[in-house]
Formats: structure tokens, sequence, C-alpha cells
């Protein structure tokens, strides 16, 4: 298999931006495909093989930039193997990775603040099959300048969106290639003492800091975090996992995160990252890219790291209101190969 | 290097602890080795999930695969 990363009206090599008419046109010869963008653009669809999320963000090989309603980020994944489809509703997410192909991957997309988005999010790395079938996919999201905009996907087997359903495509790959999950994290920890937390949630009230038991506001006060730039760092067995700071409540005294924290891993936050774009070049321009499938890079990138009209390499796909590799990610470059 | 079978006592082992001295810049590894930590499985349940893990992914854990019996 080859890299597929184009912007060419190609069957075999489509992972980029297409104009809308020419997407429902692979949608009706039959592609299997994954796409993003605008309501307005994903609304116009014919039903068929499709699923999507709603998003006005991509990155792409020239460059970083909002999309308007006349196209849709486009990843054709019929070339990978067997695809089928599927959709979830809040009670049954453990099938994302349950139903998932043996040899393969889930692609899976999930609404942003949806009750699913909730759910996965704090259970997904206990699923039984988490680890041996992954998920991999993203959280779809709004035109942050459109107030009161919901974050949708679609089941294009029936063309419908959903609020608080996940869309999945089930993707399986032939005997002799298996998918690779790579992340790409600018953020490493700071060096002040690990926070550690007592629950898992995405509003942490109260944290540990070096044996003493603390409010967790307090701490992200006093380490001036409460700009929301820099995510809190866990160590999972060495892999550096984000959770980005959402809102920070001064009357209140509380904090609310875009992933949940877990009891059982140590935390920092992040050390500050000059040049996003030249970090994620640098951090790419050392990944192999055959055989990619798909990737999909933070909204809290683009905007914190000015990503717009910025290149960052080869890597071409949504820019997500969170990040799916096995769990919820924040402030994330996810990608899935077949190799 | 052959992957020990499934009743070889370094699955338990290796879910008694000797997982933290395991090597690997594999994401998946990491994270479950991570959910292993957490978890309140017993050890045997966890043995056998790791098992099940490493003939899952054997093919790409060729260099975690090698340190298995020495941890």
């Amino acid at each position: 298999m080859k890299s597929h990363n184009s912007q060419a009206f190609d069957r075999q090599h489509v992972n980029g931006l297409l104009p809308v008419d020419a997407v429902a046109d692979l949608i009706r010869a039959g592609a299997h495909l994954s796409l993003a963008g605008r309501p307005q653009a994903l609304d116009k669809l014919p039903a068929g093989n499709w699923i999507a999320g709603t998003t006005p963000y991509v990155m792409a090989a020239e460059g970083s930039r909002t999309i308007g309603s006349d196209v849709l980020f486009v990843t054709d994944l019929s070339p990978y193997g067997d695809v089928s489809f599927a959709c979830y509703g809040p009670d049954e997410l453990e099938r994302v990775s349950g139903d998932a192909p043996e040899n393969g991957f889930a692609l899976t997309v999930v609404p942003f603040g949806s009750t699913c988005h909730t759910r996965f999010a704090n259970e997904a790395s206990s699923y039984p099959a988490a680890f041996l079938r992954p998920a991999v996919g993203w959280i779809a999201g709004v035109d942050l300048n459109e107030a009161g905009a919901e974050a949708l996907v679609y089941d294009g087997r029936t063309a419908t969106a959903h609020r608080d359903h996940v869309v999945v495509a089930n993707v399986a790959f032939p005997d002799d290639h298996m998918a690779q999950v790579e992340i790409v994290n600018l953020f490493a920890p700071d060096d002040a003492a690990v926070i550690r937390f007592e629950d898992t949630g995405f509003a942490p009230e109260w944290c540990e800091v070096a044996g003493e038991r603390r409010k967790f506001y307090d701490v992200v006060v006093e380490r001036d975090r409460t700009d929301g730039s820099l995510p809190l760092v866990g160590d999972f067995a060495g892999a550096h996992l984000n959770a980005s700071i959402r809102t920070v409540d001064a009357e209140k005294g509380t904090v609310e995160l875009y992933a949940p924290v877990f009891p059982g891993v140590d935390y920092s936050f992040a050390k500050p990252v000059a040049d996003y774009a030249a970090a994620f070049r640098e951090a790419l321009a050392g990944r192999e890219t055959d055989g990619l499938v798909m990737g999909c890079n933070c909204i809290l990138n683009y905007l914190f790291g000015k990503l717009e009209g910025q290149s960052i390499g080869e890597i071409a796909g949504p820019v997500t209101f969170g990040e799916i590799a096995y769990q919820l990610l924040n402030q994330t470059l996810v990608m899935v190969r077949a190799v | 290097m052959a992957l020990p079978s499934a009743n070889s006592p370094c699955w338990q082992r290796l879910a008694s602890g000797g997982l933290s001295r395991l090597r690997t810049d594999h994401l998946g590894t990491q994270m479950m080795i991570k959910r292993l930590e957490r978890s309140t499985d017993p050890v045997g349940k966890k043995a056998a999930d790791l098992h099940e893990y490493f003939s899952k992914w054997e093919r790409g854990l060729a260099n975690e695969i090698a340190q298995l019996a020495s941890l």
C-alpha cells in the first residue's frame, strides 16, 4: 500500500479536499469514505458507504485552513481492505472496539459535548478489546465563530445526522498488514511536582501534589496555567497523553478539562512550545508515512500554535475537537498506518 | 524470539509488576501497561490479557517480546 495524500480526484489516492459534487459522485460510485466538513455540505450528500463528522478546519500539505461549504475533506478507505459501517448510542460504546475487525481498526467519530463523548472518554481504555482492535479517530466540532452551532456525526448509510451517536468505519486489512497507531505530541512534562487525581473525570476538584491534598483550581492558578494553552501531560507507562484545560472559573474555583484525568496516572503541566509548526515538521520528518490511512490534529494546536496557513508536513486530515488513539486524547496529532 | 506460551510463568510475573521494567515506545503497549497497572483484576486475568495482547501484535513487537523472559 502507498501513502495516500493527494488533492487530486484520484479514486485510489483520495485523502484531501474535494468539491461536494465530486464527493457525491464518489458515493454514488460505491466508494467507502470518511468525511469531514461543514453540515451544510454534508447535508447535500446522498446515502451510501460513508461516515462523517463536522469541523470546518483541516490540515493539508499546503497549509491548514478553514474550509467553506463547497468542499469536504475526504479519506477514501476503499483501497485499504474491506470496510463496513456502524452507528452506536451512548449505551453501546463498548461495541466500537468489540465489533471492530480482527485485523484493522475502527475509524471512530464522536460528536463533541455529547453523552457519547463523555462516556467514551471515561471508559474506552477499559473496554475488553480496546487494545486488541483499536479505535482511531476524532471528535467532531463546530465553527468557533458560529454561536450555538452543534457538533454532528453522520451515518452515511441513511445520510442521517446524529448529535449523540458514534459513527464507525470498520476497516479490515488484508492478512499481510496490521494497524500501527501513532501520535505526535509536542508537549513534554515540566519539572514541577507531579499531580495525581482521586477520580476519573473532566472536572477534577481535588488532587494530590507532593503528598498534599489540594484544590486543583489552586494548583492551576499557582502554576500560572489558567490560559489553557498548555495541557496536563499524563505519564502512561512512558507515553505522554494530554488532557487540555477548557475553562478555569475563578468565581467558582473550578477547572474543566477537554479530556478526563485518571487515578493512578502521574500528571504534569506541559513545558511551553515555541513554534508549533516547526516542532511538528521536525517530529514528522523522521516518521514513516508509508501506508498512512488517516490523520487528524487538534483544534487547540491549530489555535494556540497559529497553524492556519502553515504546513506541518505531508499529513493531511481534519482538525478536530479531540483525537482518538485507543482512548480520547487532546492537543495531539494522531495517525494510523497499514504496515 | 518466539512468544512464550500462555501457561508460561512469565505472564504471571509480568502481570505482578514485571511490566514496569519493559522498555518500549509502542503506544498501544504503553497504554496497555498503564491499564493493567490501574486494573483491580486478579493477576491471572491480567496474565491472560497480556498473553492475548502480545499474541495479537506479535509481528510488530519483536523488541518487546525479546525482553519478556528476562523481566
